[in-house]
This record gives C-alpha cells, structure tokens and sequence, in this order.
C-alpha cells in the first residue's frame, strides 16, 4: 500500500516535471523560430519598404549584387531568390513580396529559357517554405506538396521548418552579408562533352507554366508596378544546345514585352554569353561575371 | 574481409552473409560460448531468450557489446513500468542523438571533403579536420551508444556504460579503459588474459598487448589504415609503459600525479590520439602520409570550409561538448546531463535546448535537392 502510494505520489510528480519540461519546450520553439524568421525577413527584403524587389532562383541570385544596386542608385532593395524554385513557387514569392512590401515600385523578375521547364530544377523545393507556414498561401502550398507526417512535424515543432541554409540566410540577414558568390571558371570543355552526349536539361515549355507565369504578370501589373524581366545571361554554348528553342524562348519574352506596357525584356546574353571567363558553371555567372552584369543593370536602371 | 585478402566474393552472397551488426551478433555470441565453457553461466534452454540476447535491438547496431552474464541473466527478470527508470532512459537518448546527429553530423561535413581530398588541403586545414574529426568519431560511436543504453533503459534493462570522457584521460592505458569500454573489456576477457595477460614474460606479455590492439584495429574494418592505427596505440601503451618504468627509476612519477602534470598529460594524450585518428580516417595508407606530411610543413592558409555557418556551428558545438564534459567530470552534472548539483530548472531548459537543436539542425528530410547539375 505505501509502495503504491510513494509510486503515485512519483508519477504525480513526474507529470508536472512533464508539463514543465513541455512549456519550456514551448516557448524555446517559439523563440527560436522568431528570431530566425525575423533574419530570413531581412535577408529576403520582406516586411521593410523596398523600392525594387529582385526575385528568382539561384541564376538571378549570384547575377547581381543588391548592395551595389542600392549604393549606386541610393534605393531600397528587396532580394528574394531561392535555390531551385519553379514558377509556381516564384508566384508565392511575388505574393509574400507584394503583401509585405508596401513601397515596391519595380519587380525584376528573373527569366531563362528553362523557367517553364517543370523538371529537371529541384525536388522538394517546398522545403524551403517550411519558415513561411505561419502565412496561409504558403501552408496551403506546404500542405498539398508534403507527406502528412511531414507537414504536422513542421507545422508542431517550429525550429524543424529550419535547415542549415535558411539558419545560415537568417544570420546573415542579421548581419547585413548579400555576398552571392561563387568562385570559379566554367570548363567548357566538360559543358561541350556533356552537350554532346545529350546530358544537360532540356528546353520544355509548358502551357500550364507560361498562364502562371502571366497570372503572376498581371497581378503585379494590377498593383501598378513596373516590371523588368531580366535574363542574367547563360553560356552561349548551353543556349546553342537546343539553339532553336532558346529562341523561340527570347521571342516569347519579346511577345511579352509588346503585350503589357508596363514590361521590360532586358536579356543580356548577346553582351556576355560568349564569355565563358565571366560563368562559373553553365548558368551561373562567378564574381568578375557578376560584376559587369550588375554594373550594366545599374547603368539601365539609372537611364 | 573479402577485399583484405583480395576475393571478390559474389554481391549477393555479401547481401546474405553479412547483416547489420554482424561483429556485435558475433561478439555476443561468442562471449555466450566462452561464458557456458567457463562455468559463467548456464546453457540458456529457452531459444527465444536467446535470440533476444544475440540480437537485442537497442543495442544491435553499434553496441555496447554485451556479455551473457550481464545481459542474458535479465531475461529472467520480470520488468515492470518505472517512471523514473524511463525518465532517465528518456535523457540519455536525448544526450546520445544529440551527440550523433548534431554534433558528429555537423562535423562530417568539413572533415569529410578535407580527408576524402586531403592533396587539395593545407596543413591548418589538416589539423582542424583532425581535430573534428576526433570529436566527430566521439560523438557518432558514444552517441549511438547512449541511444542504445538509453532506450534499453526505458524498457527497464541495464546495458553496460561504453565511453566514460574518454578525451580527458592522462595516459594511453586510461584512455582505453575509458573508449569503447565494452569491446576493450571484451578483447581484455576473452583474448588477453587467455593469452597469459601480464603474468608471462615480458617480450611474451608485449606480444599480448600487440595481438589485442591489432585484433581491435581489424575488428573496424578490413583495411590497413585499421592496423595501423590498432599498432601505432600498441606503440603509444608500449612507450607510455616504459616512460613510468623510468620515472619510478629515478624517483618522479608521484610529481607527476600532481594537477599541473596531469593537466599536460590530457593534452599529450588527446594530440597522440589524434594524431592515431589520421590513420582510421584516411581512405588509404598512402592517403593518411600525405596528410601527416603536409601537417608538419606547416604552411597554407586555413580552409574556412563550404559554409561557414557550419564551421562556425561545429567549433561552438566542440566547446559545448567540453563543456558539458568538463561538467561531468567535477561531477557537476552526470552521463546523461542529469541534475547532480545544478537546479532542476536549468536541467529541464537543456534538454529543451537539447531537444530544440536536434529539430533544427537534426532533421535530416529539410534538406531539399536541386537538380540543376
């Protein structure tokens, strides 16, 4: 009797350490996932009053450099690029975009001639929504593309929406650090081996990618902005792959320029796509690359 | 054991002939065998209770490896639900999946591109991810183990302690009294002593010593790097044997015990130790030269690694672990970060922090893949 009573008295005692345990655990998660949204906040350019917001995939992010932009044009700069997302993530972005940023005045909008290709980009992508949840579109996105297991996991325990990059991306949106920079020179002899035996993505429009994409257009349009879509250039010989999609890709851009007149086609390939000193890979531009591209943007903007 | 001795034996018989853990069922095994020809123990009747010992899941993967005195006996226990036990059992898990998939994950990361292209790397790069990979080893291999001990805990079984701040022993023979404490034992009871352990001649007791330490490098894996690093620590014991013959001579060793010597003694420990590591990590014999080579040149600058969030995080998180450590060993806190002087409230905000660190840097599904090359 007195051995169940000490027993009990033990698990009583237990289930408070428990509930303290679980509040601790609580608001450790929520402190944790504050103060990491509030850096990933400022590394993007959400939530600040930005006058131009720069959004795309990895292409646009080592493309050009945001400080200079807004050193030599005196301008807020908003810079929401993530690794590998497809067009229909590039809407969400544009939606957190126009809804936090009171001030915008120009989106450039990154573009390439694979941006309407569904595969090939990444898996997963959605991952990188994980912090956003708090935000209903975004849920809504995490939840029709994550495994049920995964979406409660992520939508319970706040700190597990984190991986090392968007931990790295909140410190560095702290510490003021926009360095996209890859070092390196792309090898050309690899890109044209690779070209020859068919391994490298192909060019594939879809109709369901180009309405999105459109959709994304007119609802920024509609917010009276202007926009600029802007082709951080991409190896010549990458483009001449499949030289005649590539083109049939610029010519859309073109079209779409002539449709809306608040849109700009900027395509920077005919300067420096022959260049393959100023590429690191076959799309993304090292240093030296994204130096001139930056400062040929800045000249544009400036006009 | 195929590649050692150059067979290229078929992929599928591999796939039958060599399951997870297929050393730790051996082991376990054999310890039953040797235990029953001693008169340890009695013949286990029951084919069910033995299987459960062979092949007790906690503890499958990567120990402790258990002996049939120990383990075997509590299958005849009755094990009822303790609360405290599971408690207990629940913080070491937590201690032990901290360690492996937060720390020791975390370090892989720079020593594995530095070891696995070492001619590309300078000697300060050597040396850090030496130094990481010390503690990544630490924390993958006592990591497991905790979470094995842990969970055996909360199902109410005692598994026998595997690492005990191995890092802050002063000499080589308390280092292996503290690493890997069940399979060092276990070569110690059933291929030591039966070999005459030390109470045979000397050249006869060094062959033992030797035997012990090479079978302990080959039980890691069928490569040299293995060997070697089982004989340089035969070398070490050997050495560290001599050098308290002579202190004795000549009247030191008791100034040697004194705090200040001993201190130094850790830190001579810790480097050779370290430097045996080059040999269980490099991808080959001539690979673990080259890096010894280039970390005594002494030049080049030091590799900040390819994220530098993630060197930054695993240099915090080496410090946290010695300190923590430091904390175990004044008995401030106890192996499984339990309260033995601090509050309970500080005891509970660290295994939410625990718990915390391992979501975010833990779970491994976060990452995503990009394609583009």
């Amino acid at each position: 009797m007195i051995k169940k009573e000490i027993s009990n008295k033990l698990f009583k005692d237990y289930v408070k350490k428990g509930l303290l345990f679980l509040l601790l655990l609580i608001v450790l998660d929520n402190g944790v996932n504050y103060f990491l949204l509030n850096g990933l906040y400022k590394y993007y350019g959400l939530y600040t009053d930005n006058e131009i917001a720069l959004v795309g995939h990895s292409h646009l992010m080592l493309g050009i450099d945001k400080v200079k932009m807004e050193k030599e044009l005196n301008v807020k700069v908003s810079k929401y690029t993530r690794e590998g997302v497809n067009i229909v993530e590039r809407d969400l972005m544009i939606d957190q975009l126009l809804k936090s940023n009171q001030q915008l005045e120009l989106v450039v909008y990154a573009v390439d001639a694979w941006m309407f290709t569904g595969e090939g980009l990444s898996e997963n992508s959605y991952k990188q929504f994980y912090p956003f949840m708090g935000e209903k579109t975004i849920n809504d996105y995490v939840f029709e593309n994550a495994t049920f297991g995964d979406f409660w996991q992520h939508q319970i325990i706040k700190s597990s929406r984190y991986n090392e990059g968007l931990v790295s991306g909140s410190f560095r949106g702290y510490l003021k650090s926009w360095d996209n920079l890859k070092v390196g020179i792309l090898d050309t002899v690899a890109l044209n081996s690779d070209i020859k035996k068919g391994d490298f993505r192909k060019i594939v429009s879809t109709k369901e990618n180009r309405k999105i994409f459109e959709n994304t257009l007119k609802k920024i349009t509609q917010k009276n902005m202007k926009i600029i879509l802007l082709y951080v250039p991409t190896s010549s010989i990458y483009n001449n792959a499949e030289v005649g999609k590539f083109n049939s890709e610029i010519t859309y851009f073109k079209s779409i320029e002539s449709k809306f007149n608040n849109i700009k086609f900027l395509d920077y390939n005919e300067l420096y796509s022959a260049n393959a000193d100023l590429f690191y890979d076959r799309i993304h531009l090292n240093p030296e690359g994204q130096k001139l591209v930056t400062a040929s943007f800045i000249e544009y903007l400036k006009k | 054991m195929a590649n050692f001795f150059d067979v290229h034996a078929n992929k599928y018989t591999l796939n039958v002939i060599l399951p997870v853990g297929i050393s730790f069922f051996t082991f376990q095994a054999l310890s039953y065998s040797i235990d029953i020809y001693r008169n340890r123990v009695g013949v286990e009747t029951s084919l069910v209770r033995f299987t459960t010992y062979v092949a007790f899941f906690p503890q499958l993967v990567a120990g402790p490896i258990e002996r049939s005195t120990n383990l075997l006996q509590q299958f005849y226990e009755e094990h009822e639900f303790d609360i405290k036990r599971f408690v207990e059992g629940a913080k070491l898990f937590i201690w032990g999946l901290f360690k492996k998939i937060v720390i020791a994950d975390r370090l892989s990361v720079y020593s594995d591109s530095v070891f696995n292209n070492p001619e590309a790397h300078s000697s300060p790069t050597l040396i850090v991810a030496t130094v990481f990979f010390t503690f990544q080893i630490y924390c993958d291999f006592s990591g497991y183990s905790d979470m094995a001990i842990g969970s055996a805990r909360m199902l109410g079984f005692r598994l026998m302690q595997n690492f005990n701040l191995p890092y802050l022993s002063n000499s080589i023979g308390e280092f292996w009294k503290r690493w890997h404490i069940s399979l060092s034992t276990w070569f110690s009871d059933y291929v030591y002593i039966p070999l005459g352990g030390n109470r045979v001649s000397i050249s006869r007791w060094a062959f033992n010593i030797l035997v012990v330490f090479l079978l302990s490098g080959l039980w890691h894996g069928a490569n040299w790097t293995f060997v070697i690093w089982g004989a340089l620590h035969a070398f070490y014991y050997f050495i560290e044997f001599i050098g308290k013959k002579m202190l004795v001579l000549i009247g030191a060793d008791d100034v040697m015990k004194k705090g200040y010597y001993k201190f130094i003694k850790i830190i001579i420990v810790f480097i050779l130790v370290c430097f045996a590591w080059i040999f269980f990590r490099a991808n080959s014999v001539s690979d673990a030269f080259l890096i010894i080579t280039k970390i005594i040149s002494f030049s080049g600058q030091l590799w900040t690694g390819g994220s530098s969030v993630t060197t930054v995080l695993s240099v915090l998180l080496i410090l946290f672990l010695i300190g923590v450590q430091i904390l175990q060993f004044k008995n401030k806190v106890s192996i499984y970060f339990s309260k033995t002087q601090l509050p309970s409230f500080v005891e509970w905000l660290s295994y939410a922090f625990l718990l915390i660190t391992i979501a975010l840097f833990g779970m491994s599904s976060n990452a995503f893949i990009y394609f583009q090359f």
